[in-house]
């Protein structure tokens, strides 16, 4: 059964539209993450979820029940803020035991239960201090329990992570959706980081200027973007302007750049002559030497040949910047495994990918 | 070096005003409290004795009565200002736009500005035993005269600018509060009033006793006030100094009993201060 359900909802301050036609159902059980850039309308539709923003249209039902007409406390839902929003005059206990307090459970069956939310994010033995004697992490593992103590019917997680710096946030990355996962809960969580978005949610909903763009599971939303703002704002990306040429042999077809630079593409959405924007991600390009045995130009693939600019070894990547004739720069990123043959800047190379992982937008 | 030297510079004008303005005059009426008074005379003898007469006069019951009107009418009225001026500042702070906001804020302002007799005897005018009020007052029979109904009048009196000031000292303090904290109470099934009672209110204690002390100080320390809504039946310790000084002379009387209602004041704040500490766990 559906959790919750959006129908056509929006939101405008004004005369600006702040989310527009937004329609979202989430299963139970589920995370769904809410990934779009700042600015696109996720926190607002959050905040319409738990009722304090009241929406111009549409309606909200949580559990199949119309819940329009009730009050963010009337509704069941835990909210996890991207501040965290503890209240800085309680400890910890207070603070995980404030829900429970006002949804009626039972005085002596608080303290166990707040016992357990805390041992759930690992957060025994800090009862008594106060949120300002706690570090970031830990005040995001309070708010995390104090969302879950209540067992809200869904929980609404805005930008969980953004507070907390690099090496943290991966780390409790991977613990929050263990956390979630344990405890069965159904989620939103939003989001603009794209590797938070793709690694929490079982389905990724892509938000841009208020609208819903595009919402499948986090490997649909990288192999098949549905746009070419989804496409940008998923993973990376090299881009080409490109114009169809007629010929077209089986479901293969052909582009060439205004540089001159022949690209092949499989599945090109059309037949008819046109202009569209091609993609291809840096991980689908292999970088060869130009003095590497001989080449065949096979159909199905792309050859092209240029100049390495810059060489970054990040580790477990090496990203590669090479420039094309006609001034165009690619990015190329090559795992950092086996015996890869280094390159260094000024070297000719050749690029080689497949047609069928070039991405067609028309325009 | 020089930058702590530049430093000391600025504050020297400050430093000087205090010195000469305010110390060496508080410290003229320390000194004046403990010397002898003959009757007669205007103000102490220059080289009098020494005595603690002037201070021992005010133990008692007499005198007592006059503290307990200052400090309890005020504490009243600071209290009530406080309870009706909390809501008018989260309305202010958290629901009017910006340029409502403005508009708020100046005409309390301007509120405070207006003279106070102009509000006193508009006060008398209304309420007082010859009001416009006195008929009906006597139709529902009120006695105009009581000790009860003039103390009423007067912390009217003092409201008139405890609620202004008040309600400025917590816009600033609800302003500063994280609105998300409210939100975070209510999605927890905290109902509105909750949510206030819990989270608003004791994060706001600072300013709510930052204006709970200014509407005390203004109180205790009212003279027109008492003067003329009092009628002589009720009086503030200000009148009484007043009458020290200038109706008796008796400068030693009137400087000891400034004294003794400086430390209970700063005793006050001492306390309140400590207690508002207590509470506050930011
Ligand atoms: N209370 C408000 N009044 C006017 N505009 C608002 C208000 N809240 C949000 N907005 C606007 O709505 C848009 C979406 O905001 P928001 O939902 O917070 O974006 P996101 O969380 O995706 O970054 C933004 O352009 C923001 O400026
Ligand atoms: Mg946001």
């Amino acid at each position: 059964m559906n959790v919750l359900e959006l129908k056509d909802v929006t939101k405008k301050y004004g005369e600006f539209v702040a989310v527009e036609g937004v329609c979202l159902e989430i299963e139970e059980g589920k995370i769904l993450s809410l990934l779009g850039p700042s600015g696109c309308g996720k926190s607002t539709t959050l905040r319409m979820i738990a009722g304090f923003t009241t929406p111009n249209s549409g309606t909200v039902a949580i559990a199949g029940e119309n819940v329009d007409h009730l009050k963010p406390y009337e509704r069941n839902v835990g909210l996890l803020f991207q501040d965290y929003a503890l209240f800085p005059h309680m400890t910890v206990e207070q603070n995980v035991a404030y829900g429970l307090r006002y949804r009626g459970t039972p005085k002596p069956m608080i303290p166990s239960r707040v016992q357990q939310m805390l041992s759930l994010v690992r957060m025994l033995g800090m009862e008594a201090r106060y949120p300002s004697q706690l570090s970031g992490g830990q005040q995001q593992r309070v708010a995390l329990a104090r969302a879950l103590a209540t067992d809200p019917q869904i929980v609404l997680l805005d930008e969980p992570l953004s507070a907390l710096d690099a090496k943290l946030r991966l780390e409790l990355r991977i613990e929050l959706k263990e956390i979630l996962r344990s405890v069965g809960a159904t989620t939103i969580v939003v989001t603009h980081d794209q590797e938070e978005a793709l690694s929490l949610g079982d389905e990724v909903v892509v938000m841009h200027a208020g609208k819903v763009i595009q919402r499948g599971s986090p490997i649909e939303i990288y192999k098949a973007p549905a746009d070419k703002f989804v496409a940008e704002f998923v993973g990376r990306s090299n881009w080409f302007c490109a114009t169809r040429r007629g010929r077209s042999s089986g479901d293969l077809s052909s582009y060439i750049t205004s540089n001159g630079i022949e690209i092949r593409t499989r599945s090109a959405p059309t037949d008819r002559r046109g202009s569209a924007d091609l993609c291809i991600r840096p991980e689908h390009i292999e970088l060869m030497d130009v003095t590497q045995g001989v080449v065949s130009d096979e159909p199905d693939q792309n050859l092209l040949e240029g100049v390495v600019v810059d060489v970054a070894p990040l580790g477990a990547d090496v990203h590669v910047v090479v420039d094309l004739p006609g001034e165009t720069r690619l990015q190329v990123i090559r795992k950092n495994v086996g015996r890869i043959p280094t390159v260094v800047p000024g070297q000719p190379v050749r690029l080689c990918f497949a047609a069928s992982d070039v991405l067609v937008f028309p325009t | 070096m020089r930058h702590f030297k530049s430093q000391l510079l600025l504050l020297l004008p400050a430093a000087a005003v205090y010195l000469f303005f305010l110390v060496l005059p508080l410290w003229t009426v320390i000194a004046e409290s403990f010397r002898t008074f003959t009757p007669g005379r205007i103000g102490a003898v220059a080289g009098a004795p020494l005595t603690v007469k002037n201070y021992t006069e005010f133990a008692g019951p007499v005198y007592a009565t006059y503290f307990g009107q200052t400090y309890v009418l005020a504490f009243f009225a600071s209290v009530i200002a406080i309870i009706i001026a909390f809501p008018v500042a989260y309305y202010i702070a958290k629901n009017a736009s910006a340029s409502v906001r403005k508009i708020w804020i100046s005409a309390l302002v301007g509120l405070m500005f207006l003279s106070a007799l102009v509000r006193i005897y508009a006060i008398e005018l209304t309420f007082g035993s010859v009001g416009i009020l006195a008929p009906f007052m006597s139709f529902v029979g009120v006695n105009m005269n009581g000790t009860a109904y003039i103390n009423i009048i007067i912390i009217v009196g003092l409201l008139h600018y405890a609620i202004p000031i008040s309600i400025l000292i917590m816009i600033g303090a609800i302003l500063n509060l994280n609105p998300r904290l409210t939100e975070a109470a209510q999605s927890l099934g905290a109902s509105a009033i909750e949510s206030h009672l819990s989270v608003t209110i004791p994060l706001c204690i600072k300013g709510i006793v930052s204006a709970f002390l200014v509407s005390m100080t203004f109180g205790v320390s009212a003279f027109a006030i008492p003067w003329i809504l009092g009628r002589g039946r009720v009086q503030f310790i200000s009148n009484i100094i007043y009458s020290r000084f200038s109706e008796v002379s008796n400068y030693p009387s009137g400087a000891a009993i400034s004294i003794i209602m400086l430390v209970l004041s700063l005793l006050m704040i001492f306390i309140i201060s400590r207690i508002a500490t207590f509470f506050d766990r930011t």
